[in-house]
Parts: C-alpha cells; sequence; structure tokens
C-alpha cells in the first residue's frame, strides 16, 4: 500500500504550507503583554467607511443561515456602477488571493510560466508553484519592478505576467510611462494582472489607472481588494476586472458562493461616499511618515517609503530577534526575510499614539541588541 | 577537473528481506559487498561495508523480534555507500541496541562486540526509531576520492560581485580549494581538500552552494548548506578570497543563502562551521561549544549562530527544574518565550528496567552524539557506560540532544549531570520543539 506521502505530486511535497499568526490572546499570554498593537498586515487602523460600518452593525444574526448571492450580483452592480463597466467583466473573490488562484487555474497549464519579481507579494508565485507552474523570478531594479527584465523572461509559455504596482512591500510603482511601453512590449503574447491592492494610497497623476489600460490593452487584468483601504480585511473581499471575454474565462475556474453575506453589502456601500474615508486614511499615513521617517534617520537606519500604507525599515540584527523583543512589548511588525529582504521589517501606518508607542519600543530594543550583536 | 558525474534523481538502491537467522549472514554480507562496489566504492570500502553489514546481521539476529523479517537496504548516497537494517524490536530485547550494551552494565554478561566493531570499520554510524518499536541501525562508508593541494596563492578580484546560484563542478572546486587555502580544516568541511567529493555532493543534494564570482567569472566567495531534519539547515563559512572585498563577499552570500532558504520549509538557519567572515548582524549567538576535535589537535571554542526564518509564535517546553535557570538565562537573552513546564523525573517502579540511547558517531569530526530513545532505570548507568566506551574507541567529544517537547528527556536532567554533562546551548526549533544541547564536560 502507498504512503500517505507516495500519493501526494511532487510539487506539492516540496511546497511549504504558510503558518499564519497565531490568535491575539495566545500570542499576548505568551509574549507576557497585556496588548498588542498589529502593524504587521497592512490594516487600516481607522476601520472600515462609514457606510460599510453601519451595514456590518446592521447584519441579521438569521441571515446566516442564507446562502449569499453565489456571484455577488448586487456588489458586481455597484462596482460596475462605479467604474462604468458591465457586471459581467467583475468577478469577486473571497479575497485577492483566491483570484490569483482562479486566473492562475484559467490560464496556465502544464509547462507554462509566469513571471513576478522576487521580492513583492509571495502569494503570486506560491499559487503557481503548488499547482505546478514555473515561477520566474525578476529581481527587483532600485527597489522596483524591473519591466526590461520581465519582457526578456518572456518566452513562449508564458502565460502571465504580475505587477504589483504600487509594490509591496517597497511602495514602489509604475508610472503611465513604463507602464504602456510594457504593455507594448509584451504585445498581447501573454496576461499581465496589475495588482493594484493599494493604488487608492497613491495621490499622484503619473500613476496609471488599470481600469482605464485595459480598454487598450485587452490582455489587462486589474485585481483590487476591499482588505486594505476600506478595511474590511475580515470579511475577505476582493475582486478581478477585465475584458469580458477574459472574465469569462477565470469565472470557469472561480468557485461560486465563496464571498459571504456580510462582505458583500459592506463593500459595495464601501464604495459609496468614499471620499472622506480615503483622505482621512491618506493624512493618517502621512502623519505617521512625518512622525517616523526622521527619527529612523536620526537612529541611523535606512528605510524605504513610497506608496502604500506601510514603511521598510533595515534592521542592525536579525529582523526575526527584533520581531520577538517588538513583541514583548505589545508591538507586532512582518520580518522581511521571508519577502527575500532578510533584516528588514516593514511597518503598517496607523494613529500617531501607535506609531509612538512603536517608536519608544524600536529605541528600547536598539539599545539592547546594540550590546549583543552578532 | 573532471566534472560531477552525479545527479540527484534516482539513487539506486538494493532492498533485501531477510529473516532473522544467522544463516543468512553471508547473503547479507555478499549483497552489501557487491551493491557498495556498483554503487562506486573500492574493494576495500566494500569490503568495510560487508564487515559492518554482518556484525550488525548478526547482532540482530541475536535481539530483533523475530515476527517479521529485517529489511536491509543498501543505496547509494552519492559520495557514500549506507546500509540500513529496518528491524521490530520487542521492550525485552531493546537494551542489547545500545551502543555501550557491550560493556558490562550487569556482572557475568557476555561482552558483545557487534556495534563497536561496525563503528570502527564504517564512516558513520547510528540507531534511530521511526516507530514505537521499529528501528533503523545504518552504517556509511565513503568512496575515495583523490586530494588535491588546497590554492595558497592571494586573490585579486575585480569587482562588482555577482552571485552564481548555479555553479559548474569545476568552479566548485576551484572554490573548495580556494576556501582550503585561506581557512584551518575545522572551519572547512573535509570535502573541500578532496574537491571533487565536494562537488559531487552538491550534484546529489548532501550539499548546496552559492559561489559569489567577480567580473572575469572568477570565484571570489563561497557558503554551503546542508539540511540537518526537515526543518533546518546548518551552514559553513561564508569563504571569501580576496580579504580587500571580504565584507562585501560575506554579505552577498548571506544574503544570497537566507533568500534561497527563506520560502521554503525550513524554518531556522544554525552555523556548522561559522568563520569570522560572517557579516555582524546576521545571525543570533546562541553560545560555544569546546570541541577538542580528532587527537593531537587543541581545544577549540565553536561558537553556535543561529537564525529564525520566520516569526516565533512562543512555545512551551518541559525540564527539569534543575534546568530553569539555565533555561531562563538563555530564553531572556535571546527573547524567545517560553513557557517552562516542570518535567520530574518518572518514579522508578514506573519504569522499565533498560533505557535506550542512540549513538550517531563522525569519526572524521571525532564527535559523537547520543540522544535518549527511551527511558529506564538504569539510564546513569549506560550513560556512563556510553561515555567510557565511546572514549574507549578514541571519539573525543560527546555531546547529548535533549528534546524539550518531551517531559520524560527534560526529567533527564539530573541523571545527565551526575554523568559529567552540563548544558551548553538551546537550539530554537531544532526538535519538535526546542533542543537542548548538553555536553559531557571531561573534556571541555
Amino acid at each position: 500500500m502507498p504512503s500517505i506521502a507516495e500519493l501526494v505530486p511532487e510539487h506539492i511535497r516540496a511546497f511549504e504550507a504558510y503558518t499564519p499568526s497565531r490568535p491575539d490572546p495566545d500570542l499576548m499570554r505568551q509574549y507576557g503583554v497585556d496588548h498588542l498593537h498589529r502593524l504587521n498586515n497592512n490594516e487600516n487602523a481607522l476601520g472600515p467607511p462609514p457606510n460599510a460600518r453601519a451595514v456590518i452593525e446592521a447584519f441579521e444574526s438569521r441571515r446566516s443561515a442564507i446562502y449569499p448571492s453565489g456571484d455577488c450580483y448586487t456588489l458586481r452592480t455597484a462596482l460596475s456602477e462605479r467604474f462604468g463597466k458591465d457586471p459581467e467583466r467583475f468577478l469577486v473573490g473571497n479575497g485577492s488571493c483566491e483570484v490569483i488562484a482562479s486566473v492562475i487555474k484559467a490560464f496556465c497549464e502544464k509547462g507554462d510560466n509566469i513571471i513576478t519579481a522576487d521580492k513583492t507579494f509571495a502569494v503570486y508565485e506560491w499559487v503557481a508553484e503548488f499547482s505546478g507552474f514555473e515561477a520566474r523570478l525578476i529581481p527587483l531594479n532600485n527597489w522596483a519592478f524591473d519591466p526590461d527584465a520581465m519582457l526578456a523572461a518572456m518566452d513562449s509559455r508564458t502565460k502571465i505576467l504580475f505587477v504589483c504596482n504600487p509594490n509591496n512591500p517597497t511602495g514602489t510603482w509604475w508610472d503611465r510611462d513604463v507602464m504602456e511601453r510594457f504593455l507594448r512590449g509584451v504585445a498581447g503574447r501573454a496576461i499581465v494582472v496589475i495588482d493594484e491592492a493599494y493604488c487608492e494610497y497613491v495621490d499622484d497623476e503619473r500613476f496609471p489607472d488599470g481600469m482605464e489600460l485595459m480598454e487598450r490593452h485587452k490582455n489587462v487584468v486589474v485585481f483590487r481588494t476591499f482588505s486594505k483601504m476600506y478595511a474590511l480585511a475580515g470579511l475577505r473581499v476582493g475582486y478581478v476586472c477585465g475584458q469580458k471575454e477574459v472574465v469569462d474565462y477565470i469565472r470557469r475556474t472561480h468557485i461560486v458562493y465563496s464571498v459571504n453575506s456580510m462582505g458583500q453589502p459592506a463593500a459595495a456601500a464601501a464604495l459609496k461616499d468614499d471620499a472622506g474615508h480615503i483622505a482621512a486614511t491618506r493624512l493618517m499615513v502621512a502623519e505617521a511618515k512625518a512622525l517616523l521617517l526622521p527619527a529612523f534617520d536620526e537612529l541611523g537606519l535606512k528605510y524605504v517609503s513610497n506608496a502604500g500604507n506601510f514603511v521598510m525599515v533595515e534592521t542592525p540584527v536579525s529582523d526575526s530577534l527584533i520581531y520577538r523583543h517588538l513583541m514583548r512589548r505589545g508591538i507586532m511588525v512582518r520580518t522581511m526575510t521571508g519577502f527575500r529582504f532578510p533584516n528588514w521589517i516593514r511597518v503598517s501606518m496607523v494613529q500617531l499614539p501607535v506609531m509612538q508607542e512603536f517608536l519608544q519600543a524600536l529605541r528600547e530594543v536598539l539599545g539592547i541588541v546594540a550590546g549583543t550583536r552578532t | 577537473m573532471p566534472a560531477s558525474t552525479l545527479s540527484q534523481h534516482a539513487p539506486p538502491q538494493l532492498v533485501l528481506e531477510l529473516p532473522p537467522e544467522t544463516a543468512f549472514l553471508p547473503s547479507a554480507a555478499a549483497a552489501a559487498e557487491n551493491a557498495a562496489q556498483v554503487f562506486g566504492l573500492d574493494s576495500g570500502g566494500a569490503l568495510r561495508l560487508a564487515l559492518a553489514v554482518e556484525e550488525f546481521f548478526a547482532y540482530l539476529c541475536r535481539h530483533a523480534g523475530r515476527e517479521e523479517p529485517i529489511r536491509l537496504t543498501l543505496s547509494q548516497g552519492g559520495t557514500f555507500t549506507r546500509a540500513d537494517f529496518r528491524f521490530r524490536a520487542g521492550e525485552v530485547s531493546l537494551r542489547a541496541l545500545n551502543f555501550a550494551a557491550s560493556v558490562d552494565l550487569e556482572a557475568g554478561e557476555d561482552l558483545e562486540l557487534g556495534l563497536l566493531v561496525a563503528a570502527r570499520t564504517t564512516d558513520r554510524c547510528g540507531l534511530t526509531r521511526s516507530g514505537p518499536d521499529v528501528f533503523h541501525l545504518h552504517a556509511e562508508v565513503d568512496r575515495v576520492y583523490p586530494e588535491a593541494e588546497a590554492i595558497t596563492t592571494p586573490q585579486r578580484l575585480s569587482p562588482p560581485l555577482r552571485l552564481e546560484p548555479a555553479p559548474t563542478a569545476g568552479t566548485l572546486q576551484h572554490a573548495a580549494l580556494l576556501a582550503a587555502g585561506r581557512y584551518p580544516a575545522r572551519l572547512r568541511p573535509h570535502s573541500f581538500t578532496r574537491p571533487a567529493r565536494f562537488a559531487d555532493m552538491v550534484a546529489c543534494g548532501q550539499y548546496q552552494a552559492l559561489l559569489a564570482l567577480d567580473t572575469a567569472d572568477r570565484p571570489a566567495g563561497l557558503l554551503c548548506w546542508r539540511a540537518s531534519g526537515r526543518r533546518a539547515v546548518v551552514f559553513s563559512g561564508p569563504y571569501v578570497f580576496d580579504p580587500q572585498l571580504a565584507q562585501d563577499t560575506a554579505r552577498l552570500l548571506t544574503e544570497g543563502f537566507l533568500a534561497r532558504v527563506a520560502r521554503t520549509e525550513v524554518l531556522c538557519a544554525f552555523s556548522e562551521r561559522p568563520t569570522a567572515d560572517l557579516p555582524q548582524g546576521w545571525f543570533e549567538s546562541l553560545g560555544n561549544l569546546t570541541l577538542r576535535g580528532a587527537e593531537g589537535s587543541e581545544s577549540v571554542e565553536q561558537p553556535a549562530f543561529f537564525r529564525h526564518l520566520r516569526e516565533d509564535a512562543g512555545a512551551a517546553v518541559w525540564a527539569h527544574p534543575d534546568l530553569f535557570p539555565f533555561l531562563r538565562r538563555e530564553y531572556d537573552r535571546l527573547a524567545f518565550s517560553r513557557d517552562l513546564l516542570a518535567a520530574e523525573p518518572t518514579p522508578p517502579a514506573r519504569l522499565p528496567e533498560h533505557s535506550l540511547l542512540a549513538t550517531s558517531l563522525d569519526r572524521l569530526r571525532s564527535l559523537a552524539i547520543l540522544r535518549p530513545l527511551l527511558d529506564g532505570r538504569d539510564i546513569e548507568a549506560s550513560l556512563k557506560a556510553h561515555v567510557e566506551a565511546i572514549h574507549e574507541q578514541g571519539t573525543s567529544d560527546i555531546l547529548l540532544h535533549l528534546d524539550l517537547s518531551e517531559p520524560w528527556q527534560g526529567a533527564l536532567f539530573p541523571a545527565l549531570s551526575a554523568c559529567g554533562f552540563v548544558p551548553r546551548l538551546v537550539l530554537p526549533h531544532a526538535g519538535a520543539s526546542d533542543m537542548l544541547v548538553c555536553q559531557h564536560a571531561v573534556h571541555s
């Protein structure tokens, strides 16, 4: 009789499952703290916009007994109105991670490859690899995706190019010119996914709008999420938008009923009158950066701060050691070794009192590790 | 330099199922000798493996359970041939599997030399457990490779440097000899002076290697690592060949190494032979081991470095209260959050008579590592006997690993202490939980 392992394909055996962090009460008990500021997941600390908050608070428990809309009909209609596109051009998933998997399943078959950067959101690479497809990882150039190297890495089996714009975790982004040149270089030979999870944080007219690009480049697919700016991470709602034909193919691989009954109306409500929420969030991020960046300079710490509600900071010792020391002070940051940035941490930008507490804790920790550097 | 002839795919193996009867002893020995020659050992090496197999098999015929056959797997490990006996053992016969079972634990018992003889004729051997009463005895004999002269000529290289993730066998051999010319033997794998062996070890996946090259594609540095269990890697290096570029080379290699292992199943990286070129701030010091090494060499303080590749979620460990001060100090220094759970020794009346210790011997490094497999009333006597037997057969350094996820192992500390073992290091996540490394103190 074969062992269980022998029943598993080689590319799955070789793959390492992602281990999420433990629940806050467990971590707080383990680290002996009475509070925990989560600065590790780039969540929006302001919480959802008022309209979405109202929907969540009004949610009736009896609705939990009923299946949600299987294809997020109302939410797709709201997206259609917002962006002036046919609702059939939207496909909603349980967070954008689900739609990443759907796109790869729709376009890749054995022997195909995808192209992305080596130091970006890991899910493109992970989904490709555990699906048995090659992920070609192109080194960042000056913290940014390298369009020429990505084009050079293409071959006849390249099916998808993933561009994280702005990039997580460096916050760099391609402007309109670079994006246009890149799309002309691809020339429709493969699908180009533009992941705009953090696009609402960019306030710059040079930033290219994927929703507009896809009208001229039929192979462009845009990912957006309600987890970041709209602060609905706990409800898991993300979506893909593209040409109708492209989305139709993706829909064939996509699981229906995967988005819950509270998430769908909350996301739709979040789109209405969101200008104030976006402005307040951008202000919070700007204030946090105005506090932290000069402090990092003063501490002699190198940092990368571009678009997005996060900053990456280089640490003088192992990022996992800094993480443990900060956890003992009730601060949770993201270690960057797993992003292939060893000795860097990524910190979410939130309200000033928490940023001040983080800064105080970081100063203490740097003082401790200065005496123990190896 | 010759290119490697090995590949990472489908290592050949020969499997025999043998009734535990001495009548099959010639069959086992002949199969071992034949397979070893087919797998690349010379006649001397094949004979050494055959002798070990003969001794193991004779030994198991006396002590293994008789309800099922003994499975002998002979396999090519790239640069060595391995014989692995899988067998089932009833509790009654377990004691005989102790490396030191030949030492007179009970007056009047016949001496048995089986495991000792096997240990002397092989390059590595050991006992592991894969089920409640399923054990593996294994022995390995290395292929012979020609020795080469280390390159001591100073290198003047041209930056900028770049990483070569898939170096050729020839470049690897060149780099190994450059490292052998710049670093003492204790800081580099033995295979560096037998460079074809090193290249073969990389080709078959025993080692992974990262090379730094200069603008003219000349080797500028080397860092290599190997798996240690499923969740950890141990690394040697970084080795840098142009002192003027030491800092840049070491950083490039270290960063490249971490990038390679960061998105894999590996949780931790530990140093095996760290050099002074290891860049500051990239690893945490776990402490030192005092190693005497092969006969005639001077004791050296071997630092142990560690890097966690994930965010630590905390854990619980079991330990005897006598260990708490050491553990608290270490965990506090390393900022690891651990619940220390008190593990008291099991009352003797509830223990079986005999304990069982797994022994791994590395003749080249003159190093023995003990791991407790089963607790028993004779644990202290057995430990003393093991120490004596290991020293008698010429091995200088003895370490003992305790997996602190097991309460009974954590509770063994008073017995270890009485036998001269002292706690030296905590290796986070190196076992099912953290691992405590104790060292026999006679020679430290």
